[in-house]
């Protein structure tokens, strides 16, 4: 019956699910997003010189506020405008896809994004084009432009809707011509949109996000994510990868919104949910928060395996590595692990949005290398906040808590295993 | 031999690398084993592993790492679930013989 059950859900839930965030544009997304992150994160570490968490009498504090613009100026030509970085990533990514020249991609999709934007002469300066289209503002425009005009570019590829030089002429000059005429109408295309008929498509897809932005920073908007994430990996698929897939676009904006906001000294940061919060606040020693169950193993297993899985896995779990628990436990369709599994990072993400949203811990807006231990990326992440400190310390224990029952049932079966037929246990560690 | 591992990002793939080292090593073989993510594959195929073995949390992209890999004439097969911890070593060069076969 249960197997009935859990076949039922891997093989007709998680498994198409799995493979529907394989899609060839939600992919390219995916990697074109993700090429930008060593930038943002990079970046948005200036936010923390800028910006010390340090007394503010202290000289190095005074002189880091009086220069606060300059010290940010390698964060705003990064993290401020990472839609340059990401429309060059996802163009790139999806013209590999499609087995077409990448650069060109790249530099088309990179084309149309800047063509979205009307520059604007100021005296002195010349030509000056708003940076805010260029970073959090514009990452939906972005990711349709980008696509778009890749697409177009492939289709002509595909349909010979290029000029070819004869075979003589090297290949790096005959791939730049290959490229003129779908060049040439993705331009023309933009400038229309743009310049001829006025659009801002900024403002337009803006407007048209904006029940999703606030969707998703909502406390449902952070559930149903969560509880997506654990349950992909309850049949033993990575869920961030693939939530990460459709959610990372909104996380980003999340983020550097909020970045934003601190860079220019605004009084309130504006959203709770970037993918940080989930990052340093929810998955404390990987996804499903098992740093807790991992502690209560070293404390409390009497299991030979488990104390030494305990052992074994302490170490990359408070580096927020944890595969080797999720399947080494195994907590893969181990429904006496999955429960626990489930429901510890629903309570330690409700806690946290409400500590966070009514005030108590600053929202997270830099991004610390993700394999940082949890206490320390949570402090760099808000800017130095000792309370987020305080709140990751808190959900370690309530992870702890909720885990111990379970895991005391299991490992108590575990033990009886070990105990009873020394040579089957092996085989039925994995399945039991 | 080398073989080549591939999960998410390269990550928690490196800690299994070590448990098969120690476990090739009982046996007295040496073996170079690299662990990358799925979007390094393409291009690390192409210089010359006899064996490739994907990552149990990225099943879903198995058929999509083996097509690569069938391109090179690289063997290719899923590490076992149960294999994938720093315990696992022997169960996971127990499946590593089968793949060379």
């Amino acid at each position: 019956m249960l197997s009935k059950f859990v076949d039922f859900m891997e093989n007709k839930l998680s498994a198409p699910m799995a493979r529907l965030s394989e899609q060839r544009h939600l992919l390219a997304i995916r990697d074109g997003v993700i090429s930008s992150l060593p930038f943002i994160i990079v970046g948005s570490f200036f936010l923390i010189f800028a910006f010390p968490p340090l007394p503010e009498s202290w000289a190095i504090t005074k002189w880091a506020t009086e220069h606060a613009a300059g010290i940010l100026i390698p964060y705003r030509m990064t993290m401020f405008i990472m839609s340059l970085y990401i429309a060059f990533g996802i163009g790139y990514n999806l013209a590999k896809s499609y087995k077409v020249d990448p650069l060109s991609g790249a530099q088309i999709a990179v084309a149309a994004l800047l063509l979205t934007i009307t520059p604007s002469v100021v005296d002195e300066l010349g030509f000056v084009l708003p940076m805010q289209y260029l970073g959090g503002h514009g990452l939906f425009v972005t990711i349709i432009v980008s696509i778009i005009s890749v697409e177009i570019f492939r289709v002509c590829k595909q349909k010979n809707v290029t000029i070819r030089l004869p075979e003589q002429v090297p290949s790096s000059v005959s791939r730049s011509f290959e490229a003129l005429i779908p060049v040439a109408i993705v331009i023309i295309l933009m400038s229309i949109i743009t310049v001829v008929m006025g659009v801002n498509l900024h403002h337009l897809v803006d407007k048209l996000a904006a029940p999703l932005v606030t969707a998703g920073d909502s406390l449902v908007g952070v559930l149903v994510p969560v509880f997506l994430i654990t349950f992909f990996w309850s049949f033993g698929i990575h869920g961030v990868s693939v939530v990460g897939s459709v959610a990372r676009p909104l996380w980003e904006v999340y983020l550097v919104n909020n970045s934003e906001a601190v860079a220019d000294g605004a009084e309130t940061i504006p959203h709770i949910a970037p993918e940080t919060f989930f990052q340093w606040f929810i998955w404390i020693g990987g996804s499903g928060a098992t740093l807790g169950l991992v502690l209560v193993m070293l404390f409390f297993a009497k299991s030979k395996y488990m104390k030494s899985l305990g052992r074994t896995t302490i170490t990359p779990s408070v580096f927020n590595i944890n595969e080797p628990v999720i399947f080494g436990a195994p907590i893969v369709l181990n429904p006496l692990l999955i429960i626990p599994f489930i429901i510890t990072p629903l309570v330690t993400a409700t806690l946290s949005y409400i500590v966070t949203s009514i005030g108590l811990v600053t929202p997270t807006h830099i991004m610390p290398p993700w394999t940082l231990p949890a206490p320390i990326g949570a402090y760099l992440s808000t800017g130095g906040d000792w309370k987020a400190v305080v709140l990751v310390f808190v959900n370690i224990a309530i992870s702890a808590l909720i885990y111990l029952p379970f895991f005391k049932m299991y490992d108590k079966k575990m033990l009886a295993l070990e105990h009873g037929d020394s040579e089957t246990h092996t085989e039925e560690k994995g399945i039991s | 031999m080398k073989v080549l591992f591939v999960c998410s990002g390269g990550m928690s793939s490196a800690i299994v690398v070590n448990a098969l080292k120690n476990e090739a090593k009982k046996h007295g073989q040496e073996m170079e084993v690299h662990a990358i993510g799925t979007n390094e594959v393409e291009e690390e195929l192409k210089k010359g592993w006899d064996v490739c073995m994907v990552a149990p949390q990225i099943k879903h992209r198995f058929n999509q790492v083996k097509k690569h890999a069938d391109e090179h004439n690289v063997p290719c097969g899923p590490i076992p679930p149960q294999a994938y911890t720093p315990l696992g070593g022997p169960l996971l060069f127990k499946a590593l013989n089968e793949l060379k076969k």
